[in-house]
C-alpha cells in the first residue's frame, strides 16, 4: 500500500495548515492564556514523527531514525525538520537523494524551536541507544512482535490471521422461531389436554407443557439480559475507515489517534486535522481509492466534522474512565475492544455488561507496588508482607463497589 | 439541656400555656390524599387502559432498537480542550449588586459550575448562593435572543444606524441625553462612558442602585470630603455592633464580610473570638448569627445611635447633642465600645445620611478609622445617589430629557415611584435599554439592545481601590446579542471592540503601575489567567475627619406598626428572580421557598389573631400571607423585596408581591422601611412552601452549644456528653476498618452563618432537580443538603443555630441494612453509596435514616412538562454536570460526598504517580463556603485537617448515642456571652419579654 502512495509534486495542503494555525492562534488570542504547547515533552513530540518514522524498527513512510544524530549534522537536521522542502529545492544532495529514495513524499514542515528540535533529537538518540523502542509506529500495541531491524514493513502483511474473529452474532441463535414453535406445542398440548384428548396419558401433556415453559423461560431470560446491550454491533460508518489498514498493516499506535486515552475518561475521536498529518500526503487508499479519503478533505472544506457512529456505548448511569484503565491499570486496548487491528469495520466484541466488567475486576491485579498512590494502603501492604495475600486485585481495592462506577 | 424548636408552631406546643396550637398546615397537607394518586376503585375502563398500555409497552420494549449514538469530534481540537476533562477559567462576577472573583468550570466548552477564586484577597474563594446560581442564568430560555425595536425583532445594523442618527441629532440640538446605569465598578467602562460623554457632550450619567447606599456615600462626603464606602475590616474587630445591617447576607459586600467575619469565629487555630451585637428590626441572617440581638423599630435607629454617641462623646469630651431618651438603654453598649477602643466597629444599614453621620462620629471617637475601617481602600460597589434619580424622574416628567439610555437597571419595577418613572419614560424622545434579559423597563422602551451574559463577556472590575479583577468569556455567545460596552462604542462611531478597548485601558493605566512584568503581553496573560491583579497595599492615609452637626429629629418615628423591607438570600433585589434554583432555595430564617410574605412578631400575631399562612390586607391594597416569625420585634412586620415580577420569565412572573412601592422617600433618600402600616385580617389563607418542619429529628440532642467563657474554662463544655457516649458505645460486632482512605467531614457550627451557598453549590454540582412549590409543600424537596435552623429560648427574641445536614455517611448505617436489593451498600472508603439503577424505590432506607437526608424521586423531574424548570428544555440542560447521573422516577438519592470529585482526584494522583495530598479534594459545599465552615478529608491520615478537627474537644457526631458512627462531625456552637453581661443592663425595654429572663436562660444544663 505504501508504494502506491501517489508521488505528486506538492501534495501538501498548505492552505489548510494556515487555516489550522490561524484557528489555533485565534483560540490563543480569544482565551489569552499563556500558551502552553502540549508537545513540550519530546516523547509527545515524537508521536507526530511516529506516523512515518521509527527508531530502530525499520523503514516506514520515512527512514528509520536510529543513529540519525551520528549520520547527519545537527544544523542540517534542524533545518530539514523545520522545512525539508526548502533544502530539497536548494539542491542539497543528501536531501534530494532521500526525497527520491522515499518515493518523493515530502516531510511536512514543523513549527518547532531550535530547543524543541534539539530535545527531540536527544530523545531519538537516547531511545535508539536503549534499543527498547517504546516509541515509533511499529510498536502499535495490537500488532505482534515488531519485525527485525531494517526490514521494511511493507514487504509482507504484518498481521497473521490466526484467531478467527467473532465478527457476527451467532447465526444459530434463531430464538424467535424456537420460541414460536415451543409456544405452538404448548398451546396444542393444552388444547389436547382439555378438548381433543388425542393422547390418553396425561403425564405426557404435563411433561410437554413443563418443557415448553422451561424453554420459553430460558429464551426470555437470555434475551432480556442482552436487552440494551450491543454485542456484535457493527454499524456502517460515514467514512469506510479501516482499522485493519491503519492499526494492523501500518501499525499506527492506537493512542496516536485516540490520544486522550491516557488522560481523560474518553479515549477521544481524532479531530479531522489529525487525519491530515498523514492524509495530506496519502490521498489514495488501497481499496477505496480516493473516494473515502476525500471525505476528510470535504469535512475540512465545509467545516462539518465527520459524524462517526459510536460502537461502544455505556448506559448513562455507568461511569467509565479510559485513563484509569489504560494509564493506571495498564490494560491494553485489545482486552476490551478485541483485535481491532484485524477489523475493517469496527465491531463490538465484548458485551460491555456489568458481569463482564466485574469478572475482570475480580481477577485483575492493580499496580500496587509501582504506583505511589497505593502506599497509604498500609493494611494491604502488611498482608502482602506477611504472605497472607499474594496479589492485590482491583476487587481488593474496592473495585467492585457500586460507587466506583455508578454515581 | 436547652429546648430547641424549628417554628413558632412548635414553640407553642412546647411553651404556650393556654394557646391552642393550630394544626400544622403541613400535617394537614400530609393527611390530604395526594392529587396525583389514583382513586382506589378500579373501573373496567381503567383495567382495559392498563392492559392496553402494558401490551403496547411490552411490544415496544421488546421490539425497539438501541438508539444510534453519534460521536462527533472536533475539526481542529483546541489544544486546551480535552473532552472529559474540566477547564477552569478565572473571571469576575458583578451584577450591579454583588462582587466576587470566580473560577468557571467548563466541560467541552460549556460552563457548568462557578467556584470562588482563591487568589482574590476580597472574596478568598467564597461565593454566595446567587453567584453559584448565576451559571443557570446563562442558559435561561427567557433571555433576549436578538435586539428589539418596539418589541419587534430587528437587526443590529438598523438599530445602530437609527440610534446613532437620533443621538447625534439630539446632541447637535443640545438636547439632554441621560445614561442611567447600575453601579459600574469596571474602570475601563467608566473611561468608556467618559468617552461617550465627550462624544455626546449633552450626556449626563446617573447611577441608580435598586438597593441604595446613598446615606453612607453622602455621610462620608460630609465627614471626609469623599463619596465612598470605607473598607470594613470585620476580621480585625473584637466587637462588632451592627444596626440593621445584614452584612453577612445582603449588605454591600456580603461574601467579603462573611470571610472576614468567620475568621474571628472559627475557634480552631486561635482561641479569641469576636463579639457581635446586632440591633435590628427583623430577624436577619446576620442577626441570627449575633451573640446578642437587640430589637428596635426601624425608626428608632437614629435616636438610639444619637444616644449612644452622646454617651461616648461625654466620655471623650466631644460635643453632645440634645436627644430624646433612647428606646433601648445604651450605657453598657457605650462602655463596651470604649473598652474595645481601636478594635471595635459600628455599622448601620440605614440609608439616611443623618444616621450615617452619627455612625461615623462614633467610629471616629472609638478609634475605628485606621484600624477596623480603612479609608485608603474604599469600596466602589455602590455609587448611586438617590437625589440624582429623583431629579431625573422629575426632569423626565417635565419633558427635559431627550434621550434615556438605561443599562442594567429596571426602575419600572424597582423604583418606589415606578409609575412616575414610567410616565416620564413616555415623555422621553428616545428610550433605549441595554439589558441581558427582558424586564419591566425593557417592555416600555423603543429599543432593546440584547446584551451578553457575563459568562459571554469581557469585563474588568475594581471593587476595592487597587484591587483589579478581570473577567473573560468562557463560552461563545449563545444568541444574537452584544455586550453593552460594544453598543456604546459603536454609537460613538468607534470601530474598536470592547476587548481591544479593555486591553488598551489596562496597557495604559494598570500595566505602568507595576514592575513585575516587563512586557504587557506577559502582564495581560498573567492577569487573565489569575483573574486578579492587586496593587501592594498602601499605607493607611490619615484622612481628615470633619465633624458635622447632627440632627436630633428623625423622620418616621411612629406609634403604629412599622414595615421593614429586606432582601432574601436567594432572590435579593429580584434581578435573578427567573432562576428556579434561587426560587426554591429555602430562606435561611423562615425556611420558605417560592414566595414572599409578611413576617409578624408572635405578640402581634396573638393580638391580631393571626397564624402563619393567614392572609392580611396591607395598607388596604396588598393581600399578603403572614408568617409568625420568632425574633421579629413587636410592632414591626417585614417583607422581602424582589418578588412580584411581571416581565421576567415564566419561573418568576407572578411569584410573590412587589414590595418596592412600599419604600418611602424622605429628604431625597430612600428609606427601606415605612411607618404606620395598616394590617387587616382577611380570613383567607394562602399556602406557603416552607421546609422548616420537613425532616426534623424529633427534638433529640442535635445542637450542642456553650459560651466562650465556659469554653475557655473547659474546651469540652457543652459537649460533655460526647465522652460518655463514646464510652457507652460498646458493640459485640467488630468495628469497621478502612484500609487506605476513610473519608470524613467536619462542620464548624460556630463558623457556619447559614447563608445557603452550599445548598445551591450542591444543587449545581449534583444535578439536583427543582420540584416547585406544590411538591415542596408535600415535603419532597430534593436538596441533598439542608441547613436546619433551630431556635432556643423565648420566641420573642430567640437564639438561633444554623446546622448544615447532609448524608452522614454512617459506618454503621441504618439505611444500608434494610434495603431489600442492596442498592445502598458501604464502600471501603467509608462512603454510603447509592446505586440508582439498582434502587427499586421501597423507601425503607428513607424511613430508617435517623437524619432524614434521603430524597425520593416521586416523579420524573427531567423532561416533564409538569416540572417546567431547568430540566425541561435543551438549553437549560446544558448546565448539567456530565459526571453525575440525572436520576429518574422511583429512586432514592442523597449526598454522595461528591464521589465523582473523589474519583477524579484519586485518578489524578494515580496518573501522576503520587499519594493524595490533604486538601486535594474539596466537596462542592466546602469549596466555595464563604465562612470556611466545612472541612473534608481523609480521617485515616492523622495529619489531615479533618483528623485534627476530629480530636478537637468541641467535636461531636449527630445522634451519636444511637451508634450509627457517622463520618460527618460537628463542632459546638460557642456564643460570646460574657457572664458579666447578665449584670450589665442590656435590657431590651421594647419587646414584651424582659431581657433579664432571656439572659438568665443561658445556662446549658
Amino acid at each position: 500500500m505504501i508504494q502506491r502512495i501517489s508521488a505528486r509534486r506538492n501534495p501538501f495542503r498548505r492552505n489548510h495548515l494556515f487555516v489550522f494555525v490561524f484557528l489555533v492562534e485565534l483560540v490563543f488570542i480569544l482565551f489569552a492564556h499563556t500558551p502552553v504547547r502540549a508537545q513540550e515533552d519530546p516523547a509527545t513530540l515524537f508521536q507526530v514523527c511516529a506516523a512515518c518514522h521509527t527508531i530502530g524498527k525499520g523503514k516506514l513512510v520515512g527512514p528509520d531514525l536510529q543513529g540519525i544524530t551520528e549520520r547527519r549534522e545537527e544544523a542540517w537536521l534542524i533545518r530539514f525538520i523545520r522545512n525539508s522542502q526548502l533544502i530539497i529545492q536548494e539542491g542539497d544532495p543528501v536531501a534530494v537523494r532521500l526525497f527520491e529514495e522515499y518515493n518523493k513524499i515530502p516531510m511536512p514542515p514543523n513549527d518547532l524551536s531550535d530547543d524543541q528540535i534539539r530535545s527531540l533529537l536527544k530523545y531519538i538518540e537516547t531511545t535508539g541507544k536503549q534499543g527498547t523502542g517504546n516509541a515509533g509506529a511499529a510498536t502499535a500495541q495490537p500488532g505482534p512482535a515488531a519485525p527485525p531491524k531494517g526490514q521494511a514493513i511493507s514487504q509482507k502483511p504484518a498481521v497473521t490471521e490466526e484467531i478467527p474473529l467473532p465478527l457476527e452474532r451467532n447465526s444459530n441463535r434463531n430464538f424467535l422461531a424456537i420460541f414460536l414453535v415451543t409456544l405452538l406445542i404448548f398451546f396444542l398440548s393444552i388444547i389436547d389436554l382439555a378438548v381433543t384428548k388425542l393422547i390418553k396419558a396425561r403425564f405426557i401433556h404435563v411433561i410437554i407443557i413443563l418443557t415448553a415453559l422451561f424453554v420459553m423461560g430460558e429464551i426470555v431470560v437470555v434475551e432480556a439480559k442482552s436487552l440494551g446491550r450491543q454485542q456484535y454491533y457493527s454499524p456502517d460508518q460515514p467514512v469506510k475507515f479501516s482499522h485493519k489498514i491503519h492499526a494492523g498493516q501500518n501499525r499506527i499506535n492506537c493512542k496516536y489517534c485516540h490520544f486522550t486515552a491516557e488522560e481523560s475518561k474518553y479515549a477521544g475521536f481524532p479531530p479531522v486535522q489529525l487525519c491530515m498529518n498523514c492524509h495530506s500526503l496519502v490521498k489514495e487508499g488501497k481499496i477505496t481509492g480516493t473516494e473515502e479519503i476525500s471525505k476528510i478533505y470535504k469535512a475540512l472544506e465545509t467545516g462539518k466534522p465527520i459524524p462517526w457512529i459510536r460502537v461502544h456505548n455505556l448506559p448513562d448511569h455507568s461511569y467509565f474512565n479510559h485513563a484509569q484503565h489504560v494509564k493506571v491499570g495498564k490494560v491494553t486496548c485489545n482486552e476490551c475492544h478485541g483485535p481491532v487491528e484485524k477489523m475493517d469495520r469496527i465491531i463490538q466484541v465484548n458485551s460491555l455488561g456489568m458481569g463482564w466488567c466485574i469478572e475482570c475486576h475480580r481477577t485483575r491485579e492493580v499496580q500496587f507496588f509501582d504506583n505511589e498512590f497505593y502506599t497509604r494502603y498500609t493494611i494491604m501492604h502488611d498482608k502482602i508482607k506477611s504472605g497472607e495475600k499474594s496479589k492485590v486485585t482491583v476487587d481488593d481495592m474496592g473495585g467492585t463497589e457500586c460507587g466506583r462506577c455508578h454515581y | 439541656m436547652k429546648n430547641y424548636y424549628s417554628s413558632y408552631e412548635e414553640y407553642q406546643e412546647i411553651r404556650g400555656p393556654g394557646i391552642i396550637p393550630p394544626e400544622s398546615p403541613h400535617d394537614a397537607e400530609r393527611n390530604e390524599p395526594d392529587e396525583e394518586e389514583p382513586s382506589m376503585s378500579t373501573s373496567r375502563r381503567d383495567f382495559l387502559k392498563l392492559m392496553g398500555f402494558s401490551l403496547g409497552y411490552a411490544a415496544l420494549a421488546t421490539s425497539c432498537e438501541n438508539p444510534v449514538r453519534k460521536a462527533i469530534p472536533y475539526l481542529n481540537q483546541p489544544l486546551e480542550i480535552t473532552p472529559g476533562i474540566s477547564n477552569y477559567y478565572a473571571s469576575t462576577f458583578f451584577d450591579g449588586d454583588e462582587y466576587a472573583g470566580i473560577l468557571v468550570k467548563t466541560r467541552e466548552g460549556r460552563p457548568i459550575k462557578i467556584e470562588g477564586n482563591g487568589l482574590s484577597s476580597l472574596t478568598k474563594g467564597g461565593t454566595s448562593a446567587r453567584i453559584q446560581a448565576s451559571v443557570l442564568n446563562l442558559y435561561d430560555l427567557a433571555r433576549l435572543k436578538h435586539p428589539l425595536k418596539d418589541n419587534q425583532q430587528t437587526s443590529w445594523e438598523s438599530i445602530d444606524s437609527e440610534i446613532t442618527s437620533k443621538l447625534s441629532q439630539i446632541s447637535t440640538q443640545g438636547g439632554k441625553i441621560v445614561l442611567l446605569t447600575s453601579t459600574i465598578i469596571s474602570p475601563s467602562t467608566r473611561q468608556l462612558i467618559g468617552d461617550f460623554m465627550t462624544n455626546y457632550p449633552s450626556t449626563q450619567w446617573i447611577t441608580y442602585d435598586s438597593i441604595s447606599a446613598s446615606g453612607i456615600l453622602e455621610a462620608h462626603e460630609l465627614n471626609f470630603g469623599q463619596r465612598m464606602i470605607p473598607d470594613y475590616r470585620f476580621d480585625k474587630a473584637k466587637l462588632i455592633v451592627a444596626f440593621n445591617a445584614d452584612f453577612l447576607g445582603n449588605w454591600i459586600a456580603p461574601v467579603t464580610y462573611a470571610k472576614r467575619y468567620s475568621q474571628g469565629r472559627q475557634l480552631t487555630e486561635s482561641d479569641s473570638m469576636s463579639r457581635h451585637i446586632q440591633i435590628e428590626s427583623y430577624m436577619s441572617l446576620t442577626g441570627s448569627n449575633a451573640d446578642q440581638r437587640i430589637q428596635i423599630k426601624p425608626s428608632q435607629e437614629g435616636l438610639m445611635l444619637l444616644n449612644l454617641y452622646n454617651r461616648i462623646a461625654a466620655q471623650k469630651g466631644a460635643p453632645v447633642y440634645p436627644a430624646d431618651p433612647s428606646p433601648v438603654e445604651t450605657a453598657s453598649l457605650a462602655a463596651d465600645l470604649l473598652q474595645h477602643e481601636g478594635a471595635s466597629l459600628v455599622i448601620s444599614g440605614s440609608n439616611d445620611p443623618n444616621v450615617q453621620i452619627i455612625v461615623n462620629a462614633i467610629n471616629y471617637l472609638i478609634g475605628s478609622y485606621g484600624t477596623t475601617i480603612s479609608l485608603s481602600t474604599p469600596l466602589t460597589l455602590k455609587q448611586g445617589i438617590d437625589r440624582e434619580m429623583i431629579t431625573l424622574v422629575e426632569e423626565m416628567n417635565d419633558g427635559k430629557v431627550a434621550a434615556l439610555i438605561t443599562w442594567n437597571v429596571n426602575p419600572a419595577y424597582d423604583y418606589p415611584e415606578a409609575a412616575r418613572f414610567i410616565s416620564g419614560l413616555q415623555k422621553t424622545g428616545l428610550t433605549v435599554t441595554l439589558t441581558e434579559r427582558p424586564d419591566e423597563t425593557s417592555q416600555l422602551v423603543q429599543y432593546v439592545c440584547a446584551g451578553n451574559n457575563y459568562l459571554e463577556s469581557w469585563c474588568d472590575a475594581e471593587p476595592l481601590k487597587g484591587h483589579f479583577s478581570l473577567g473573560q468569556p468562557v463560552i461563545p455567545r449563545l444568541f444574537d446579542t452584544r455586550q453593552a460596552q460594544d453598543c456604546l462604542l459603536r454609537w460613538m462611531g468607534n470601530e474598536k471592540d470592547y476587548y481591544t478597548y479593555l486591553q488598551e485601558y489596562w496597557q495604559n493605566n494598570i500595566f505602568p503601575q507595576q514592575s513585575a512584568k516587563g512586557l504587557f503581553t506577559d502582564f495581560w496573560n498573567q492577569c487573565v489567567h489569575d483573574g486578579i491583579f492587586e496593587m501592594p497595599p498602601s499605607e493607611d492615609v490619615n484622612t481628615l475627619y470633619t465633624p458635622v452637626r447632627m440632627t436630633s429629629s428623625f423622620p418616621g418615628v411612629t406609634a403604629g406598626i412599622e414595615l421593614v423591607l429586606y432582601q432574601k438570600m436567594g432572590i435579593g433585589t429580584g434581578r435573578h428572580a427567573n432562576n428556579p434554583w434561587l426560587q426554591e432555595l429555602p430562606d435561611p430564617i423562615t425556611r420558605a421557598t417560592w414566595d414572599n410574605y409578611l413576617c409578624i412578631s408572635p405578640s402581634d400575631a396573638h393580638e391580631l389573631d393571626l397564624a402563619s399562612e393567614d392572609v392580611v390586607l396591607l395598607n388596604g391594597n396588598l393581600e399578603i400571607p403572614v408568617i409568625v416569625q420568632p425574633g421579629q420585634p413587636g410592632g414591626t412586620v417585614s417583607m422581602a423585596l424582589g418578588y412580584g415580577r411581571t416581565n421576567c420569565g415564566k419561573v418568576a412572573n407572578g411569584i410573590g408581591k412587589n414590595a418596592y412601592p412600599l419604600i418611602t422617600m424622605t429628604d431625597g433618600h430612600r428609606n427601606y422601611f415605612s411607618g404606620n402600616v395598616r394590617l387587616e385580617k382577611t380570613g383567607k389563607t394562602y399556602p406557603l412552601g416552607r421546609t422548616q418542619t420537613h425532616h426534623t429529628m424529633e427534638g433529640r440532642a442535635i445542637v450542642r452549644e456553650t459560651t466562650v467563657e465556659e469554653w475557655h474554662k473547659n474546651p469540652k463544655s457543652g459537649n460533655e456528653m460526647h465522652q460518655d457516649i463514646v464510652k457507652q458505645n460498646l458493640t459485640l460486632y467488630q468495628l469497621p476498618v478502612f484500609d487506605g482512605i476513610h473519608w470524613g467531614m467536619a462542620i464548624n457550627l460556630n463558623a457556619c452563618i447559614g447563608c445557603g451557598n452550599c445548598v445551591i453549590s450542591c444543587q449545581a454540582e449534583n444535578n439536583v432537580a427543582v420540584i416547585g412549590k406544590e411538591q415542596v409543600r408535600m415535603r419532597r424537596i430534593m436538596h441533598w443538603m439542608r441547613i436546619d435552623r433551630y431556635y432556643s429560648e423565648e420566641a420573642d427574641n430567640p437564639e438561633v443555630v444554623h446546622m448544615p445536614v447532609m448524608c452522614q455517611h454512617c459506618d454503621n448505617a441504618p439505611c444500608e441494612n434494610v434495603c431489600p436489593v442492596a442498592a445502598t451498600p458501604h464502600s471501603s472508603e467509608g462512603l454510603n453509596q447509592m446505586a440508582y439503577n439498582r434502587c427499586i424505590g421501597t423507601r425503607y432506607c428513607m424511613n430508617n435514616c435517623p437524619y432524614r437526608v434521603r430524597r425520593f424521586n416521586w416523579f420524573e423531574y427531567a423532561n416533564n412538562d409538569k416540572f417546567d424548570y431547568n430540566l425541561n428544555n435543551e438549553l437549560s440542560k446544558l448546565v448539567l454536570n456530565p459526571d453525575v447521573t440525572v436520576r429518574s422516577r422511583g429512586v432514592v438519592e442523597k449526598c454522595s460526598f461528591c464521589v465523582h470529585r473523589l474519583q477524579e482526584k484519586k485518578l489524578e494522583a494515580k496518573l501522576e504517580n503520587r499519594t493524595l495530598k490533604d486538601g486535594d479534594i474539596k466537596t462542592a459545599c466546602q469549596e466555595s463556603c464563604p465562612a470556611d465552615a466545612i472541612v473534608f478529608g481523609d480521617m485515616n491520615d492523622p495529619e489531615s485537617a479533618v483528623s485534627r478537627l476530629m480530636v478537637n474537644p468541641r467535636t461531636y457526631q449527630l445522634l451519636e448515642q444511637i451508634h450509627t458512627l457517622p463520618s460527618v462531625h460537628y463542632m459546638t456552637k460557642v456564643r460570646n456571652m460574657d457572664p458579666a453581661d447578665k449584670k450589665r443592663n442590656y435590657k431590651n425595654t421594647y419587646p414584651i419579654v424582659s431581657g433579664e429572663e432571656t439572659t438568665e436562660n443561658i445556662s446549658h444544663e
